[in-house]
């Protein structure tokens, strides 16, 4: 058995191998390695299918199943939801936010502070960084959210933990402020993009944006 | 609009039935599938309310045809083949819209690295950007517990196409998860 065959094999049905394959493994160090790689991605897969994809993953998708047949009545039904998103562009945006932080409700318990380095990661992958310190920050991803990678962070305030996501990408044409599935939160521009700041309590969110819109700096070079 | 959920003609029948008439459980089978038969659709239509329809279709079909179902053991992937038949017969008359996952990988490139391991939202993105010959292959063997030769026999495919778009779905999100793809296979994807 060829090294390709091997990782056809183990690239196709992980969970699964043959005497053959066994063999083959035995005296081939990289496909070892190779299996033990795509048997981890397969476990996330499996965890990743679990729950069926929430709005934020389907929401790019969604449009692009409207049938054709329906074309004169979907037109119209178009315009007027072009209209109202014209009108209220960040309630879409805030609907989305909500249903990514739903995505993430682990980010809320995180208590430990989380080191410079990681911070710097969640930060220069949207090309943003941050002129605070870092001792109330106890959550630093950088999520998948709208076709780029955005900061989301999570502080810790006298009221509570409060999200931060920074989104460079998404231009809001005032301070929106909303309240959905149970959190609060308001989102204001932040030229070029705008920042979400949202929390789950009664935390006073004055003080969080002010603190963002005054210590987001937008790198040159974003990607 | 499909925003609200249309009453299900299984229960409805159901709901016809007497407690003792065989019929009602296998109404009771059918419904006690009807999470996994909708995930499985979602995961392939990536629309909610459109999986939920593919999801009412089938089970009307499954009823229609209750009485060649012989085994209730092979219900799930029996129920989960109609599914895939139903959104395939739905992809034919829509001619929907894929997402090129390549393109996808080109432009994201520079921020892959810094994406955490391990991030669940980014792998689902990543399974929803798969064009649908790969994720379909993914997901009856991943969530229907098919195995390559059923996937085959499903799909109207050989074997080896099957393993090559299984092999080839890993190796996107491989990619797209910051891992190097390991070289692509060149092999014959003619149907069986």
């Amino acid at each position: 058995m060829s090294c390709e065959q091997a990782r056809l094999q183990i690239g196709a049905d992980p969970g699964n191998s043959t005497a053959e394959l066994e063999r083959h493994l035995q005296d081939c160090e990289s496909c070892r390695q190779f299996r033990a790689e795509v048997r981890t991605l397969d476990a996330n897969i499996r965890r990743a299918l679990e729950r069926p994809p929430t709005a934020a993953v389907t929401a790019r998708f969604t449009a692009s199943w409207r049938p054709w047949a329906l074309a004169a009545s979907v037109l119209l039904a178009m315009v007027a939801v072009l209209a109202v998103w014209a009108l209220r562009p960040s309630d879409t945006l805030a609907r989305e936010v909500v249903a990514h932080v739903q995505e993430e409700p682990e980010s809320w318990l995180a208590r430990q502070q989380v080191d410079a380095r990681s911070i710097d990661g969640a930060l220069r992958s949207a090309g943003v960084r941050l002129d605070i310190t870092s001792d109330r920050i106890t959550y630093a991803q950088s999520c998948w959210f709208r076709d780029h990678y955005v900061p989301h962070l999570v502080m810790q305030t006298g009221q509570g933990p409060v999200t931060v996501m920074i989104l460079r990408n998404q231009h809001v044409s005032g301070r929106r402020t909303f309240h959905e599935q149970g959190m609060s939160g308001v989102i204001v521009p932040a030229p070029p993009g705008s920042i979400a700041v949202l929390t789950r309590g009664g935390a006073n969110l004055d003080a969080v944006t002010a603190q963002m819109l005054q210590d987001v700096r937008w790198l040159p070079d974003a990607p | 609009m499909r925003n609200s959920r249309p009453e299900s003609p299984v229960s409805s029948i159901g709901e016809r039935l007497s407690g003792a008439d065989p019929q009602a459980s296998v109404t009771q089978l059918f419904e006690s599938m009807r999470p996994d038969l909708l995930r499985f659709a979602h995961w392939l239509a990536r629309d909610r309310s459109l999986a939920e329809d593919i999801v009412q279709e089938s089970l009307l079909r499954a009823w229609r045809s209750r009485d060649t179902l012989k085994d209730r053991g092979a219900a799930r992937a029996w129920l989960l083949t109609i599914v895939r038949r139903e959104h395939a017969r739905l992809y034919e008359r829509k001619r929907l819209e894929l997402v090129p996952l390549d393109e996808a990988l080109e432009s994201q490139a520079p921020a892959k690295a810094a994406d955490p391991e391990g991030d669940l939202f980014t792998l689902r993105n990543a399974i929803m950007r798969l064009p649908i010959e790969y994720r379909e292959p993914l997901l009856l063997q991943v969530l229907g517990g098919f195995s390559t030769e059923e996937i085959a026999r499903e799909l109207a495919l050989s074997s080896t196409a099957v393993l090559t778009r299984l092999f080839r779905a890993r190796n996107k999100l491989r990619a797209f998860c910051g891992m190097s793809p390991a070289p692509d296979v060149s092999t014959s994807e003619a149907p069986s």
